[in-house]
């Protein structure tokens, strides 16, 4: 229920309902049934910036809503790859800081589906743009440019893939603060580069938004289990540690691809009528975390972000051995290798054909290495307990390109320019 | 020499309504004729076909009936782009059965995809009589209204680009010829008959709009391209299963281009 403050609610109640219409009246218009929602300006102005050393939309606050659409690119030639990815930063560049849509003879189809009006306000909108490893197959002309860990998407133990779901040769995830945003992004996108991009699958997702403390902080969103998700992902806002965990640097990987990061998107169902008829007490088991506050079991009355002492818990009493949390990370020597920013959204899509609801989780987390991230990671979740409830169906591996750093640069220019020097 | 407007009512053309509003020094006469004269071709070519492929199936002779199938289609597939001016005979003719409640066993269900459904799923002729009378009486209406029919300016143009999103929308993914994978016809022949249209407008334009035609010429020349790896020495296509991720991925996105770039066409020839 939503809190109201105890003076607002005492008019409420002291009011009928004429009394009420007529306070209304008293303030300002009373809004009718199809009247648009009354946008914040603070959210819809907010700008994400487009240019710098990284793509936006990895260490940038997750806003309420995330999309992430896979393509086949149809590029025969470096010439014609050029002309996709300019094309696309243009479009990218533009949409993320808003503006005027062009006026065009009406005779002909519009410039923009309209969706958003003739101004474009930025709403936080990222656009982030990562290739697949099957793009860099079939092209000899990209031969020896493939980033070193990347590679195709291979099926885990618990999986059940859907083909219509999986892989690519360019993800481009979307986020803003409204859904309508990334839409029409996404639009604007389908329509601009029809010539390049053939559409594979997107999944939308969205996280809820949390009333702020007194601070202006808020806690970690929660998951379609309701659970918090995101209490131990590593600080976004240390540059260093970002360093070493996210942006790929190293002599192992080509010199372009300095400065992105591993893309790894995981459509995962969970079977949420079964969770909401487990017991509390296994549900928190199963993460090792309480499941209102997210504080771990072995101090649950501690913040979310309270770490877990797993040295002296050595027979998993408190947090069992195979919890999610300490199989994803056991917090030993070994596990700082292995860190990761995850940076999901939750997705309902409709009814399944056996009458369950179909939600789950757009698992989506970056890494420096794919390998010594996401895959080990899930190698060592293979077999818990949480996979009772949820079953992977979709995704793919991606490369987040480097960022663009300024109006004369383009998303993959370092890619296309050691494509020519090849 | 006689007015255009005389040349076009006794053409039985429609340059009123938004025609009206079309650049007057754009002559559209002459490619609207030339239209009607290409799909009274076609018409004619149909209806000659659906005579042989319907008799084969009356004699009940398989083989014959599932060779001539797919020919006997594409004369339809080319003047597909009009389709919206006889509606009534698209639906009994070129129907599938995902349009009905009851898919193949629905009693609307007839047309082309019925009787393809009862030659390769049923891999019989039988019970197909009765489907058989009506596609051909159905081609032979429509041969007959095609002197009669108005082709209003803007329905001809568009339909170029109709075209395209039908093809974007339910044939790339292979639904159209489903049980006997002949869509490769099918696609040729949808892309030669908005080529025809575009071809016969794009004099109109080619001055004004050089980047414009190069773009178009340029994507339908790359379909043609595809489509000409999957023919058989017979004239052909191959089955819809060997087009390969790659060209349809690339067919795919010609056909979204085509159908951007077709869009305007309406409005480049100032139709409404
Ligand atoms: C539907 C599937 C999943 C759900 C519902 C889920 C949920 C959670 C929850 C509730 C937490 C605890 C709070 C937090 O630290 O964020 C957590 C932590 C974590 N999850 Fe998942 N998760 C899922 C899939 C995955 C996958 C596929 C991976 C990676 C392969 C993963 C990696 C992690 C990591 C690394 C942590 C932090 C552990 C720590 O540092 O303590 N999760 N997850």
């Amino acid at each position: 229920m939503r809190h109201l403050a105890p003076n607002r609610r005492a008019v409420l109640l002291a009011l009928g309902a004429s009394g009420l219409a007529l306070a209304a009246r008293a303030q300002g218009p009373v809004p009718q049934v199809s009247d648009a929602p009354a946008a914040e300006p603070r959210d819809t102005a907010r700008r994400v910036p487009f240019h710098g050393p990284h793509q936006a939309g990895i260490t940038t606050p997750r806003p309420e809503n995330g999309l992430v659409a896979s393509f086949d690119v149809v590029a025969t030639s470096l010439d014609d790859l050029e002309r996709m990815l300019r094309l696309l930063t243009d479009r990218a560049r533009f949409l993320t800081e808003g503006g005027p849509v062009p006026d065009l003879d009406p005779a002909l189809p519009p410039a923009d589906s309209g969706l958003l009006g003739p101004v474009i306000q930025p709403d936080n909108l990222t656009i982030t743009v990562a290739l697949g490893a099957s793009l860099f197959e079939n092209r000899p002309w990209l031969a020896g440019l493939k980033p070193a860990r990347l590679q195709r998407m291979a099926q885990f133990p618990n999986d059940a893939l859907d083909p219509d779901l999986c892989h690519g040769d360019l993800s481009i995830q979307f986020c803003a603060n409204h859904p309508d945003s990334t839409i029409h992004a996404l639009r604007d996108i389908v329509k601009t580069l029809s010539e390049f991009l053939v559409l594979r699958w997107m999944v939308e997702g969205d996280v809820p938004p949390v009333l702020a403390d007194a601070r202006g902080a808020t806690p970690s969103a929660r998951n379609f289990l309701g659970f918090r998700d995101g209490s131990a992902n590593p600080d976004s806002n240390d540059a260093a540690l970002m360093d070493r965990i996210v942006w790929t640097t190293g002599p192992h990987e080509p010199g372009w691809a300095q400065g992105g990061s591993y893309q790894a998107v995981r459509i995962i169902r969970n079977m949420v009528e079964r969770w909401d008829r487990t017991p509390l007490v296994e549900q928190e088991r199963i993460f090792g975390r309480t499941k209102m506050s997210g504080a771990p079991l072995d101090n649950p009355d501690a913040t979310e972000h309270h770490v877990p002492d797993y040295a002296a818990d050595p027979e998993g009493r408190a947090i069992p051995h195979d919890a999610h949390i300490r199989l994803a990370n056991p917090r030993d020597a070994e596990s700082q290798r292995h860190l990761m920013l995850r940076r999901p959204f939750n997705y309902s899509r409709g009814v399944l054909p056996n009458g369950q609801l179909d939600q789950g989780l757009l698992f989506i987390c970056y890494q420096a290495d794919l390998e010594a991230g996401f895959i080990a990671v899930q190698n060592r979740l293979n077999g818990e307990p949480l996979e009772e409830y949820v079953k992977p169906v979709g995704g793919g591996y991606f490369f987040a390109l480097p960022g663009v750093r300024d109006k004369a640069d383009y998303l993959g220019r370092a890619l296309v320019d050691a494509a020519r020097r090849t | 020499m006689i007015s255009p407007f005389l040349r076009s009512t006794a053409l039985g053309l429609a340059l009123a309504g938004p025609a009206l509003a079309a650049d007057p020094s754009l002559d559209l006469v002459g490619p609207l004729s030339d239209y009607k004269i290409f799909v009274a071709e076609n018409t004619a070519q149909l209806v000659s076909d659906a005579e042989a492929f319907t008799a084969a199936i009356k004699a009940g002779d398989l083989d014959k009936a599932k060779a001539l199938f797919a020919p006997t289609r594409t004369s339809y597939e080319r003047v597909e782009p009009i389709a919206e001016l006889f509606s009534d005979l698209d639906v009994s003719i070129d129907a599938r059965a995902d349009d009905y409640e009851k898919a193949e066993q629905d009693p609307g269900f007839t047309g082309f995809h019925r009787i393809e459904y009862g030659l390769w799923s049923e891999g019989s002729t039988q019970g197909l009589e009765g489907h058989a009378d009506r596609l051909l009486a159905d081609i032979r209406e429509l041969d007959s209204r095609i002197t009669a029919l108005t082709f209003p300016p803007e329905v001809v143009v568009g339909g170029a680009a109709v075209l395209m999103e039908e093809v974007a929308a339910t044939k790339i993914s292979g639904e159209e010829d489903r049980y006997s994978r002949t869509d490769l016809w099918d696609f040729d022949a949808n892309f030669e008959g908005a080529e025809k249209i575009y071809t016969l407008f794009r004099p109109l334009i080619a001055d004004g709009e050089a980047d414009f035609v190069a773009k178009v010429d340029g994507n339908f020349q790359a379909v043609r391209e595809v489509l000409a790896k999957y023919e058989t020495p017979e004239g052909g296509f191959v089955s819809y299963e060997e087009l390969t991720d790659s060209d349809r991925n690339i067919l795919s996105a010609k056909v979204n281009t085509l159908a951007e770039d077709l869009a305007t066409l309406r409005g480049k020839l100032g139709l409404g």
